[in-house]
């Protein structure tokens, strides 16, 4: 049985979206864990976000989410015990820039992070909860290689008619057009745009799309990927947010794009797999199972 | 210092896995999930309402007011005079005008009345006002859990007319995660069930209103072959289902008149703060 006293508070690993991280131990079985701290404010109660994020996450059991042990609710403070992670995607990428050049990993750390990452979007998935604010800050890496989803603060059960979305939902990097232009009744889609994005980050080391806000966002989308019209993407026009004046951009070559930023020699198979994902049209985007089934990934399910 | 319990051993967890409730889902039938729909897209009715009170109530028998036992005595004066509890109904019915709450967060607060009910020890009973809290702790977390924005707390206590302090509310929201074991999620299959007396009714009408229609098209039809100058190809082209869709829903759903103003119910807060009786159960 867990208390807030059976935990030794160590140094502060960072602040999340409503909360504060400490590294904790255990001091009855000597276990490191991760301690995110989330004060309450009396007038709201027990934020929304938290109420999400444990009653979601406690159920999800997968070697590549993280684990929720524990919640210790008090009158002012709620806890919620994470096994711990060395490091997140984020920090580790940064630790790569030399001078100021960032580096991308080496392809096949990139495939086993991606695998992973799509093994437990998938998950996610196939349980009817949309993680909603998948990068690399939530990206959680240890020692071992693994990687594990975390930060669920945003995250939402799908699929029973229980009312409407936002669509103020992902950071803007990973953000998806058809979010960004308003649509509320996005899906599991919402999810593979952001996986693309971060498969591009690392294998160039740099975000793929770093808007400054929500309409550079969607320019420097369409830049690389072309304006949508309603042929390629039937209904656009019908998005809330859409622009019919939008200057018209031709789709560039994604895979010359990134090859120029990254050493090693791109597989025809993995620019086959960026393009999957980061399709503009949320219909036409892979499925996380069926990401998991690309050819690229092909030595890990043969 | 309360806590929740790990839930892996914990008798009020979730029985069965989340695979196992996936592959529930295909035990819904395609013609629920539309009747469903149409029942969250209708208002709030007074049926809804008479509805939810019934299943409320029935999560555990509540002490009645004392005072309708033995006349008490008028309060000295001076003394704050206690707001009169008013019937569970009314409370819901206000919650519902002042918070302007979607029809599918309000019914979905139904699934946790079940769960509640089902977790209660059989002699459980409660205070007078078990029930207002039990009602209005589910339907502050079914929009937390369910709406991507929802009210704060501070809100809900001014929305019970000063029947509740911020405190109050407090408690009661985190006494009902506990006895959930912080479990919100609700399945297709267990809206349907919990919400099955207010399905029938639209089922009914969605058979009775496509059985006219075919009536309708037969009749129709005869008459385009019995008369020489039309075609078959001209046959009048049906009603859309969503058409009829939500014809029905309006016919046997009549809304219920909603009070525009929020503004004036902030006045009473913080007034009563009724500690002897701040427990849930």
């Amino acid at each position: 049985m867990a208390s807030s006293s059976q935990f030794k508070q160590l140094e502060k690993l960072g602040n999340g979206t409503y909360a504060t991280v400490y590294k904790g131990l255990n001091k009855t079985t000597g276990i490191y864990v991760a301690l995110k701290e989330v004060k309450l404010d009396s007038e709201e109660g027990t934020p929304s976000t938290a109420v999400r994020e444990i009653s979601l996450m406690k159920e999800l059991k997968h070697e590549n989410i993280v684990r929720l042990y524990d919640v210790i609710h008090t009158e002012n403070k709620l806890t919620l015990v994470f096994e711990f992670m060395d490091n997140d995607l984020k920090k580790y990428m940064d630790s790569r820039i030399v001078g100021n050049t960032p580096y991308g990993f080496e392809m096949s750390l990139v495939k086993y992070f991606e695998w992973q990452l799509l093994q437990g979007v998938a998950f996610c998935h196939e349980n009817r909860i949309l993680h909603r604010d998948l990068k690399p800050q939530n990206l959680l890496i240890n020692n071992k290689g693994q990687l594990k989803l975390g930060d669920f603060g945003l995250a939402r059960a799908f699929g029973i008619p229980v009312n409407t979305f936002s669509s103020e939902v992902v950071t803007l990097w990973y953000r998806a057009p058809d979010v960004l232009m308003g649509s509320r009744t996005y899906s599991t889609s919402i999810d593979i745009w952001s996986c693309g994005c971060i498969l591009a980050e690392m294998i160039t080391g740099r975000p793929l799309f770093p808007g400054t806000n929500d309409e550079e966002q969607l320019k420097l989308i369409f830049e690389t990927m072309g304006t949508p019209t309603e042929r390629t993407w039937p209904g656009v026009s019908t998005l809330p947010k859409y622009n019919p004046r939008l200057p018209q951009h031709l789709p560039k070559d994604l895979g010359a794009l990134l090859q120029s930023q990254t050493r090693e020699k791109m597989e025809l198979t993995l620019i086959d797999l960026l393009y999957g994902l980061l399709q503009l049209n949320p219909d036409r985007r892979l499925s996380a199972k069926q990401a998991l089934n690309h050819p690229w990934f092909a030595e890990y399910y043969q | 210092m309360r806590r929740c319990g790990m839930w892996a051993g914990g008798a009020c967890g979730g029985q069965s896995t989340l695979s196992i409730t996936a592959s529930n889902e295909n035990s819904v039938k395609m013609s629920d999930t539309k009747v469903l729909k149409i029942l969250f897209k209708s208002p709030v009715t007074d049926d809804m309402i008479r509805y939810l009170t019934n299943t409320t109530l029935s999560v555990l028998p509540c002490a009645r007011e004392p005072r309708q036992a033995y006349p008490s005595p008028p309060s000295s004066p001076g003394a704050a005079s206690k707001r009169a509890l008013p019937s569970l109904m009314t409370f819901i019915t206000r919650l519902v005008r002042y918070t302007n709450v979607y029809t599918s967060t309000l019914l979905t607060a139904t699934c946790y009345l079940e769960k509640l009910r089902r977790l209660l020890p059989r002699d459980a009973h409660g205070l007078p006002s078990t029930g207002h809290r039990i009602f209005l702790a589910c339907l502050i977390l079914s929009a937390k859990y369910h709406n991507d924005s929802s009210p704060q707390n501070k809100h809900w206590a001014a929305y019970t007319d000063g029947l509740f302090c911020l405190d109050d509310v407090n408690l009661m929201e985190r006494q009902l995660l506990q006895l959930l074991d912080w479990d919100l999620r609700v399945e297709e299959q267990e809206l349907c069930d919990a919400l099955e007396p207010l399905l029938e009714p639209i089922r009914h009408d969605l058979a009775r209103s496509r059985k006219a229609m075919a009536r309708n098209y037969y009749h129709q039809r005869n008459m385009s072959t019995c008369s020489s100058t039309s075609t078959l190809v001209s046959t009048p082209s049906l009603p859309s289902l969503a058409s009829m869709k939500s014809l029905t829903a309006m016919k046997s759903l009549p809304s219920l008149p909603r009070l525009p103003s929020k503004a004036s119910l902030y006045a009473p807060l913080y007034s009563q703060c009724d500690y002897s009786s701040a427990t849930l159960v």
